[in-house]
């Protein structure tokens, strides 16, 4: 892996996960050893929208190699991709010039639920790693295969088994039909709604939100990233057409996992399970899709 | 790099970690902080680019006719010095005064009531006196200690929650939520307040008293306990003194006596007292609901009687959470900037301000100093002359805000150090701009006593610089004080000073702080206090008689009108305002009003309407909504459009002198 570092770090600016008082944050490292395999506390998203810029000027972008993003966090940018790349030139521009080493994790975390959304071995990857004990599993797309000509390619059939192996540790959620199944006039949004605190964890931890504000300051014209869980989220003239957190709670759910399917065939969900490790309430994703809306 | 700080905003103190790399940047709580663990509101997720402002004050300015000039730093401060050493020499130490803040560190508030006392006066106040010198006075006469007696992390042994005269989760959302998701597990809530806040959605006891009624409410809860026999009699005979007296005080107070003062059904207050004292440990959170008031140091006495009572103290779980406002209420009022406590609460007739005298080298002043209203007050009759003032914002935030005005305009000298320039500042005859807290280093003590490091993040704009820098150097010109060169060196006189810091160092309070008292009988801190004994021996039960609030409804002024804060604003909106999202979702003033009522008075919601007190009135926006009961108003009180202090009157709590912001008779003009 060294190897395959150094290389990389001589066309990118070189970022991976590090441990800063314990907490495992994204930061700018110089060599292989100083990645701490680990999963961050948080998706960073930031690499390709940042959370406050002016975007009457495209920045100068700088090319970056990004080690260590887990795959749930990592799959999000290929679910907005089909929103946005293309779309909004900040994004598309980063997403171009970043290249993601993700880390594929050996054993669930708690709360996860990533197998139920395809992971934790994409199907789409720039460069993909399976750390095995030492040893290392790497999945190569053809771009970057352009690093790997020195190195030994085994079958495929020890990635299967991995999968087959994860797949017997993690529990597979229903999550197909949901579109279906979930109830515009469940009891959960207004449950919900009686303990949210509006605090957007939700949507500020969530690998595949990409909504923002914008507003001016001065000769700026800023964005920042956005929560859809307050009242003055895409409100017009006439106020929010949500004015109540029930429908804005459930607005959230239903982009996820009926709008999204809908318009884009994919659910705008990872599995990560970040917006319930965030959310101070414990409000959990999860009991949306496993919810017997049947019996209400 | 991620870099570990405290959020400026109240007093919970999350600790968040903001990650900069480049132009990015991600904002995250930290998730080994025990105040927190990972979790955020949005203030501390969306709350900080008021730091980024461009009205950000960048250079020191030294009023000319009806403007500013700007000056370099030397200038300012030797201006600011030599004019105050005048006013010193002219009409004596007594008629300068010095307003510290509570959103500045504790090295900061250290100090500017230093510099005040070198000075030789005793005229030091910061903002705690409009929030919680009654609980510093209350529970410091009862318990000992001025403080919180538990821990957030504690909460998780709580059997009973006790919210009264707090809208947690959205004042202290990260509290809040935390008594929720215990709401969820199963334990008991009771909420007691006018307001239905969100809380009262999921209590198991909902008591909507009316405003001023606490004590008639908290004494009937205890004569529910007491006539049941439900209270700890081991806790009473071996902690405590002054039972007898106080039983026949209580005894005045059956639930089917005060219903007619607070509007609450017998038979909740006997489900609650049955909680509070038999389904233990309970914990009691409070805050402005219980201090602003003329009897708002009795209030957080009667709040203590309870706890004592029936010895919800000293045990994990249990205890008194009076929940601060501001991020650095605690530390603040811990160093002595109030006007009758020298650092540590040593009381400014006591013998031992002898020890600050052989430290500082100098003799100390031996009155009592003016508290905030009343500096105004003197300013406006020409006995004071300079007032320096630093981080706040009277002009919106003081009781009846018209003699405040006055007050200035009567000045010889003001200086005003801020971020921004403020309402106030703009009256400032001399204004130094200081970093923000994301720009320096220092400490904050949250509301449960824990001591914690904040770093510096970002650099201070332009010429702006750390409020301790400015004070340092202001100290040196004024009184020949000495150089501090960092705050730790400015932490570790604190350390002498004060025994609950003496065994903090910036070295063991990081990452996640550590909990005062501090010292060599606690070298670890102290998570919960009074487990054994309280630092004045027994806890002191002390008969408090109901009495009305100042100002009543009446045929002439029918509503009575309490304000407060909302989740998106803080005080004076001097921050929150200059930050977009947090504007977008309040961007303007508004009333709270009942449904029914305005029904009645025929009130569209929207419609712009006059409030009307006897002090003042306002025109504001109404927003009908049945969380408010009929008669009732709620106006939050951050909008210079709109400044709801110009309607509260001149009532004081005469033990704390905290104005009276929770009761105002009003009338409702459509």
């Amino acid at each position: 892996m060294a190897k395959l570092f150094k290389s990389i770090s001589e066309e990118y600016d070189t970022y991976g996960t590090i441990s800063e008082q314990g907490e495992i944050v994204f930061g700018q490292v110089r060599g292989f050893k100083d990645i701490v395999d680990g999963r961050s506390k948080y998706a960073p998203k930031e690499f390709l929208i940042s959370r406050n810029e002016n975007i009457l000027y495209l920045p100068k972008i700088e090319k970056k190699a990004v080690f260590g993003i887990r795959s749930c966090d990592l799959k999000g940018f290929y679910i907005m991709d089909r929103q946005i790349y293309g779309k909004d030139p900040f994004y598309t521009a980063r997403r171009d010039n970043t290249l993601f080493i993700n880390f594929v994790c050996r054993e669930p975390c708690e709360g996860g639920f990533c197998s139920s959304f395809g992971g934790p071995v994409l199907e789409e990857y720039q460069i993909q790693v399976i750390p095995d004990g030492g040893k290392y599993l790497v999945m190569v797309s053809e771009e970057f295969e352009k690093y790997m000509k020195d190195f030994k390619v085994v079958e495929n059939n020890e990635i299967e088994k991995f999968r087959k192996d994860f797949d017997n540790k993690m529990e597979k959620l229903p999550v197909e039909g949901i579109e279906n199944r979930i109830k515009w006039n469940s009891k959960l949004w207004k449950e919900y709604a009686s303990i949210c605190i509006s605090c957007g964890a939700c949507n500020f931890s969530c690998p595949t939100c990409y909504c923002f504000d914008l507003y001016d300051r001065e000769d700026e014209r800023l964005r920042e990233w956005d929560s859809c869980i307050l009242a003055g989220f895409t409100s017009s003239s006439a106020g929010n057409n949500r004015p109540e957190l029930d429908e804005r709670l459930r607005q959230r759910f239903y982009h996820k996992y009926v709008y999204y399917k809908k318009s884009k065939d994919v659910y705008l969900c990872t599995g990560c399970n970040r917006c319930t490790e965030d959310c101070p309430v414990d409000i959990d994703i999860k009991e949306v899709i496993t919810h017997d809306y049947s019996k209400e | 790099m991620g870099t570990i700080t405290v959020c400026p905003y109240c007093g919970t103190g999350c600790q968040i970690v903001i990650n900069e790399y480049g132009s990015s940047q991600h904002i995250i709580g930290y998730s080994l902080s025990p105040v927190n663990e990972g979790k955020l509101c949005i203030k501390g997720y969306s709350g900080l680019s008021y730091n980024f402002s461009k009205e950000r004050l960048i250079k020191p300015m030294i009023r000319e006719g009806d403007s500013f000039r700007n000056a370099d730093w030397n200038e300012a401060l030797n201006y600011s010095a030599s004019r105050m050493r005048e006013i010193i020499s002219k009409y004596g130490p007594d008629s300068v005064a010095f307003q510290s803040s509570a959103k500045c560190t504790n090295e900061e508030n250290y100090l500017m009531q230093k510099i005040a006392r070198m000075a030789g006066t005793n005229n030091i106040d910061h903002c705690a006196r409009s929030c919680h010198s009654p609980t510093a006075l209350g529970l410091i006469n009862t318990i000992g200690a001025g403080a919180a007696t538990g821990s957030i992390g504690s909460l998780e042994d709580t059997r009973t929650f006790f919210i009264i005269g707090t809208n947690t989760t959205e004042q202290h959302p990260i509290i809040g939520a935390k008594i929720l998701r215990e709401r969820k597990k199963g334990k008991n809530l009771i909420v007691a307040d006018p307001r239905k806040i969100q809380l009262s959605t999921s209590a198991n006891v909902f008591l909507q008293f009316k405003p001023g009624s606490d004590i008639a409410l908290l004494n009937s809860i205890m004569f529910v306990i007491l006539k049941n026999n439900w209270q700890d009699n081991d806790f009473i005979n071996s902690r405590t003194q002054g039972f007898e007296e106080f039983r026949k005080e209580i005894e005045k107070y059956p639930p089917e006596v005060t219903e007619e003062i607070t509007g609450v059904n017998p038979s909740l207050v006997e489900e609650a007292a049955m909680m509070i004292a038999k389904e233990r440990p309970a914990a009691i959170f409070y805050a402005m609901g219980i201090t602003q008031h003329i009897h708002g140091t009795e209030n957080v006495m009667d709040v203590s009687n309870l706890a004592l009572i029936t010895g919800n103290i000293g045990v994990r779980g249990s205890g008194i959470f009076p929940l601060r406002g501001q991020n650095n209420v605690q530390g603040s009022s811990d160093m002595g900037a109030l006007s009758e406590f020298y650092p540590g609460y040593v009381r400014y007739d006591s013998d031992n301000v002898k020890k600050f005298e052989e430290l500082w080298g100098k003799k100390m002043p031996r009155n009592r100093g003016l508290t905030l209203s009343e500096m105004f007050d003197a300013a406006a009759d020409g006995k004071i002359k300079a007032i320096y003032l630093m981080g706040e914002n009277p002009l919106i935030t003081e009781a009846s805000v018209s003699k405040v005005e006055e007050g200035i305009n009567n000045l010889e000298l003001f200086i005003v150090q801020d971020i921004f320039l403020t309402l106030t500042a703009a009256k400032a005859h001399v204004v130094f701009p200081a970093a923000s807290s994301l720009e320096k280093e220092g400490t904050f003590t949250n509301t449960e006593r824990r001591i914690q490091k904040i770093s510096p993040i970002y650099k201070p704009p332009g010429e702006a610089k750390p409020d301790w820098w400015i004070l340092k150097e202001f100290g040196k010109m004024l009184l020949g004080m000495e150089d501090y060169s960092s705050p730790e060196m400015i932490f570790d006189e604190i350390r002498k000073v004060i025994y609950n810091y003496s065994g903090a160092s910036y070295d063991n309070i990081f990452p996640i702080g550590k909990q005062w008292p501090i010292n060599k009988d606690f070298p670890e801190g102290t998570e919960i206090m009074h487990s054994k004994s309280f630092p004045i021996g027994r806890g002191k039960l002390i008969p408090v008689p109901f009495g009305y609030p100042a100002e009543r409804a009446d045929d002439d002024y029918r509503f009575i009108m309490t304000t407060g804060r909302n989740y998106y604003h803080w005080h004076s909106g001097t921050m929150t305002r200059r930050t977009d999202i947090l504007e977008r979702e309040s961007p303007e003033p508004y009333v709270e009003i009942n449904n029914d009522d305005a029904m009645m008075l025929k009130i569209r919601n929207g419609q712009v309407i006059t409030l009307e007190s006897r002090h003042g009135s306002i025109k504001i926006k109404a927003r009908i909504t049945d969380k408010i009961p009929s008669g009732i108003v709620f106006v939050p009180f951050h909008f210079v459009e709109a400044r709801v202090n110009e309607l509260v009157g001149e009532n004081y709590d005469p033990i704390s002198k905290i104005p009276e912001f929770k009761v105002v008779a009003v009338k409702v003009i459509p």
